[in-house]
């Protein structure tokens, strides 16, 4: 038996051949082991062994470099034995400080023990030499625009996008976006989806509260105070109170994506997000500010909630007018989001979360760091809390991720104000946490001068950190495609790794790319927009091979859009193609959370593949629409419709041509697709049709009218449909309705 | 190909297999699931298991009580909270009624202490991935799923490992709603029996079709889903019997109420419930003192509930929250993280009235003996929530399943729990 394991270990070790220095050595091995203490701010720092992390740097030649190193190290014996020193250490036979990280026999230390055996040796040429794209179809320039316009505009291309586009191909579609970002249309969605990141629609309470109650308990509730004395009426009286606090609720919660809206439309530098020395302010917020006396000639309307404008606040004020806070400027340190209330609100604090959680928000939406991920075991996690003092600062298992969290969390001090009704401003009393890492960005301390403005200091920094441009670039890709980017893979032992690593670097590659197009203009946000929608992962649409081997599959299996429509996007959809306002998972939070959409609160992530409960939804969908819209068309004259503009419904299955005809353009309005009259799918949904009026035929007797349900409205009367032929279309309709090129995008 | 294949072809395209050519979908409705039925409680926040499972009773650990007033009943020893609860279900009505069929684990080793790791890791058993399914997404996409609703979520990680879709159902009336997909008001139809039968079978076809065809592994993916999605979904009328007009208005019998309404119709394997607000740093005693009671009294309605519509014996309940609450108070009386906690099963397959594992005086996990099943300081070994998920998996007859498989626990033949469930 023990002869029969040492031949599998050996064949094991055997089987690793050739080792790739970056595919398995740094893949595999040291960015997963190492690099979070071993590199510069890092634990061990200090150390022999100090990595470039390839996120931050800074376009040097990091894998030479940490190729070099580890060559280096790999030299180093223990002198009493003779053995490799990093054998030891990783696996904690010799003392090392981040404990045993490799043990012996795991798949990983045996690629680290041939590397070191081995010696020195050069990186070997990459496996794969032939393109990522190969076999892989892209979508024609006619629906990729139509994608474009009814994910980015929640609408149907104009005949003038779909001339440029015929004529100019690809190249036309940046002109074509241009003006596309222009539409109000753009910035619903664009807003929807950075709610979807940042979720601060979702902050507790009534919204008039993030103006909390200490600096502006004086001003935030001006609405209960305007009488509406004019108005005799008492239910319209009331009726306007209601309307009122309405709008100012909306107006607030909608302040921190003004910002987002005027930096995008206004071509400013995204970077702006977190370093913006204002904040967006419309005549309903800044009367809850305090500010609207020396703003309301700024205003084109002082009565509409919803326009915004840059504004600054001063140094905060408690309601008894004494300073809250002291300021060099006199003004309020604003940077972004990083100081809006509704930020600082939604991600709020305790006395003993310290800040940490908003630090993890702040690495998750603005450096794309999740660092919850994969929190690293601990033999004895409870022993390790009894044992130290403070585990966060001595606990090694403890301090590798606190020590990049809590600088951060401290750089959030001065809003530290547990008591969320009076707002999160307000420094402890004590001063700061002495028993964490104090504040700054790692490997930097935050000076003494720059605490009154810690979080500008962080904002500035955060925007020249190469992760800032990935991160929005990562979320430009989620707003586009409804999914977050690869994750590197970990199970280093599946034969399917290296086609996932394929995957996962091909992406990363692509992003890196596209961050730093996003960079050179100045980070433009449209830019990243206008380059992933040319990007062929935004573009990937099929394969042109006969089959897919488990490899090739595994490497394409993210590939393509095929995105299931959020409840808001199928709304639109239906409005824009039908001219029709199907509301049912949108006007009311349960039908809209059911059918995966969010409530940015409890609710925070999207389903992305339907449960029967959707497909129930679906059905209902496709049910009720056509059953509004095709009788409704049909008593249109012809050229006011938009289903059926060459056809009445009278038209029997004997008029093959005719019926083909209007199923092309039934395809093309509500698929996408530019099918000729004999293309497969048009035949089968001629079959439908001809089938239903067949069947119909049979049947001894049916009502000659449409469905009682189905009239335009309640005072139109039922549409007469003696042939079967109406209800034969409405069900065409349904099915189309029903389809993945309806349903997804 | 019968519908499980068709179904599972999801997971398999998600996980990067080739997808068998030629494949054909089915068109009839598959047949009511019987069960077992999986609920699985969480208490999300970290309950202060001190306070329910395994009381301590010193001053620097419970201020509610002393050693002397800890309470028995059959193997247990548990903490008395009668006269410091208002609301919800006690401690000793719990014990009272529910000992004999309870088994308990105390001294589970959750490794680390944040909650969105702890939060996983109890869900799926597997701490360093992110992308491994829940116990209750892995079982329905094993047992049931054809099922529409075969793993219903209310909250908590609800990671479903792309093996099969999570469903969510807020309310009882939207249930109602969407069981009856073809009818506007109830009682009519929008298209007449022929023609709904034409549109599915063409549908079918169409499915037929594009499956036989080469595609992206995504675009596979999603058709298959969404036939199956929406085919299923045809099974959901079989709720309307059991919905009821007098849906309960606590937060967990609500969601209680919807899972045993989809149990009965056999649309539905298992479901997630969860209640928030255990996380006690502020007030712990306070806030346990409130949250304990609520939430057992949500397991006493599902329970109660289950017997009435018949099936309580069907039912297996899993009990447990992301960590545990440390063995002292901070300075606001509240309790921070502990990475030692407990956890509780009942219910089909399950022998009760047992009590296994053990934490000392000072809430350390005492190793154990997953053979023998008793402490062993010196020989035993920490168990993890890999140990339980894969006593779970074992309970449930999936251990083998190829879904299973590929979510590999990774625990040794030697870590094994045997016997667990008596």
């Amino acid at each position: 038996m023990r002869a029969r394991l040492c031949l599998l270990f050996w064949m094991i070790v055997a089987s690793i051949h050739a080792i790739d220095f970056e595919a398995d050595v740094w893949t595999k091995v040291v960015s997963r082991s190492c690099l979070k203490c071993h590199k510069p701010g890092g634990d061990a720092e200090d150390t022999r062994l100090v990595l470039l992390d390839p996120a931050v740097s800074g376009g040097k030649d990091w894998l030479t470099h940490n190729h070099q190193v580890l060559t280096r190290i790999a030299g180093i014996r223990k002198k009493s034995s003779n053995e490799p020193l990093v054998l030891l250490k990783v696996t904690e036979e010799v003392k090392h400080e981040g404990g045993e990280v490799l043990p012996r026999g795991s798949t990983r230390f045996q690629i680290l023990e041939k590397f070191v055996r081995e010696g020195a040796m050069t990186a070997v040429a990459r496996k794969n030499d032939t393109s990522f794209f190969d076999g892989v179809t892209m979508i024609n320039d006619t629906r990729l625009l139509r994608r474009v316009t009814l994910s980015l505009a929640g609408r149907l291309p104009a005949e003038a996008e779909r001339t440029q586009i015929e004529q100019g191909g690809l190249k036309s579609m940046d002109v074509i976006l241009d003006a596309l970002m222009k539409e109000e249309a753009f910035y619903e969605r664009l807003l929807e989806g950075f709610n979807d990141i940042l979720l601060m629609r979702g902050v507790d309470g009534v919204p008039e509260r993030i103006l909390g109650y200490r600096n502006f308990g004086n001003t935030r509730n001006w609405h209960q105070k305007v009488k509406f004395d004019e108005i005799a009426d008492t239910k319209e009286r009331t009726q306007a109170k209601y309307t009122l606090t309405r709008r100012y609720r909306e107006s607030i919660l909608y302040e921190p994506y003004a910002l987002i809206d005027h930096i995008v439309r206004n071509d400013r530098p995204f970077t702006e997000l977190i370093t913006a020395d204002y904040l967006m302010v419309s005549p309903y917020t800044a009367k809850g500010y305090g500010i609207f006396d020396e703003l309301k000639d700024r205003f084109r309307d002082s009565e509409d909630h919803m326009e915004f404008i840059p504004a600054k606040l001063k140094q905060l004020n408690l309601r008894n007018g004494k300073p809250d806070q002291v300021t060099p400027t006199g003004y309020y340190p604003h940077s972004g989001l990083l100081t809006t209330f509704h930020y600082l609100q939604r991600y709020p604090t305790t006395d003993t979360n310290r800040n940490r959680q908003r630090a993890r928000k702040y690495f998750e939406h603005f450096l794309g760091i999740d660092v919850m991920e994969l929190a690293p075991r601990v033999t004895d996690a409870a022993a390790v809390d009894a044992k130290y003092d403070v585990p966060t600062m001595e606990a090694a298992d403890c301090v590798v991720c606190h020590k990049s969290v809590d600088p951060i969390a401290g750089l959030f001090q001065d809003y530290q104000n547990p008591n969320n009704d009076f707002g999160p401003f307000g420094p402890r009393k004590e001063g700061w946490f002495k028993d964490m890492f104090g504040p700054g960005t790692r490997p930097d301390e935050l000076p003494e001068s720059e605490t009154w403005r810690a979080l500008q200091w962080l904002g500035q920094r955060t925007a020249a950190d190469p992760r800032f441009a990935v991160a929005m670039v990562e979320h430009v890709y989620y707003i586009l495609t409804g999914r977050k980017t690869l994750r590197p893979p970990k199970d280093i032992d599946s034969p399917l790794f290296d086609a996932r690593q394929r995957a996962y670097r091909e992406q990363r590659n692509e992003i890196e790319r596209i961050a730093e197009v996003f960079r050179n203009t100045k980070f433009n946000l449209k830019s990243a927009f206008k380059t992933w929608v040319r990007s062929r992962f935004y573009r990937a649409d099929g394969v042109a091979v006969q089959q897919l081997d488990p490899e090739r599959a595994t490497e394409l299996d993210d590939l393509g859009l095929v995105r299931l429509l959020a409840p808001e996007q199928l709304h639109r959809k239906i409005r824009a193609i039908f001219d029709y306002e199907w509301t049912l998972v949108t006007r009311e939070s349960y039908y809209r959370i059911l059918y995966g959409g969010i409530d940015s609160k409890a609710v925070t992530e999207r389903i992305l593949e339907p449960s029967g409960a959707m497909g129930a939804i679906q059905r209902i969908m496709a049910n009720e629409v056509a059953c509004k819209t095709v009788p409704i068309d049909f008593a249109k004259e012809r050229s006011k419709r938009r289903l059926f503009p060459n056809i009445e419904a009278d038209v029997l299955p004997d008029e093959e041509a005719r019926i083909r005809a209007a199923i092309v353009h039934l395809h093309s309005l509500i698929l996408g697709r530019e099918d000729e009259p004999d293309d497969p799918e048009v035949t089968r949904s001629y079959e439908l049709f001809a089938g239903i009026v067949s069947d119909a035929n049979e049947v001894e007797r049916f009502d000659p009218r449409e469905n009682y349900f189905c009239r335009a409205s309640f005072k139109e009367v039922r549409l007469p449909d003696p042939k079967y032929t109406l209800r034969a279309w409405r069900a065409v309709v349904t099915y189309l309705l029903r389809q993945p090129e309806f349903l997804y995008e | 190909m019968n519908r499980r294949d068709l179904i599972q072809l999801c997971g398999l395209a998600g996980l990067g297999l080739t997808t068998p050519i030629g494949v054909r979908a089915e068109t009839r409705e598959p047949d009511p699931y019987e069960g077992p039925f999986y609920l699985v409680f969480n208490a999300s926040g970290g309950w202060d298991t001190t306070y329910l499972m395994d009381p301590k009773g010193t001053d620097s650990i419970n201020r509610l009580y002393q050693e002397g007033d800890i309470q028995t009943e059959g193997n247990f020893r548990y903490a008395p909270n009668t006269e410091h609860i208002q609301a919800g279900m006690s401690n000793e009505d719990f014990f009272r009624r529910y000992a004999s069929e309870l088994l308990v684990f105390n001294g589970l080793d959750y490794s680390v202490n944040n909650h969105s790791p702890c939060a996983r890791y109890t869900a799926t058993g597997k701490l360093d991935s992110n992308i491994y399914p829940t116990f209750a997404a892995l079982v329905a996409a094993c047992q049931g799923p054809e099922c529409p609703l075969a793993f219903l979520t209310f909250g908590n990680y609800s990671g479903t490992g792309n093996l099969i879709p999570m469903a969510r159902i807020p309310y009882l009336p939207t249930l109602k709603k969407i069981a009856q997909a073809d009818s506007p008001g109830g009682n009519h139809r929008y298209h007449d029996g022929f023609v709904s039968d034409r549109i599915e079978r063409t549908l079918k076809e169409q499915l037929d079709t594009r499956l036989s065809k080469t595609q992206l592994p995504r675009s596979k993916r999603a058709q298959s889903t969404l036939y199956a999605a929406q085919l299923n979904s045809r099974t959901l009328k079989r709720a309307l019997p059991h919905i009821s007009n007098n849906a309960p208005k606590q937060r967990l019998a609500k969601q209680a109420e919807i899972a045993l309404s989809s149990f009965k119709a056999g649309i539905c394997v298992s479901a997630n419930l969860s209640i928030g607000q255990f996380d006690s740093h502020g007030n712990n005693d306070r806030d346990q003192m409130k949250l304990i009671p609520e939430f057992l009294a949500g397991i006493d309605y599902a329970v109660r509930r289950a017997e009435a519509l018949g099936i309580r014996e069907k039912l297996v309940l899993v009990i447990q929250s992301e960590m545990g609450r440390t063995p002292h108070y901070n300075k606001g009386n509240g309790k921070d993280h502990w990475s030692i906690g407990s956890i509780m099963f009942m219910g089909h397959g399950i022998k009760g009235n047992r009590l296994l594992g053990e934490t000392d005086g000072g809430q350390f996990a005492i190793p154990f003996d997953p053979k023998s099943l008793t402490p062993n300081p010196d020989k035993g070994i920490r168990v993890r929530p890999e140990h339980i998920h894969l006593a779970l998996r074992q309970h449930a007859g999936i251990e083998e399943h190829k879904f299973s498989k590929r979510f590999s626990l990774k625990v040794s033949g030697a870590e094994s729990l045997e016997k667990f469930w008596g």
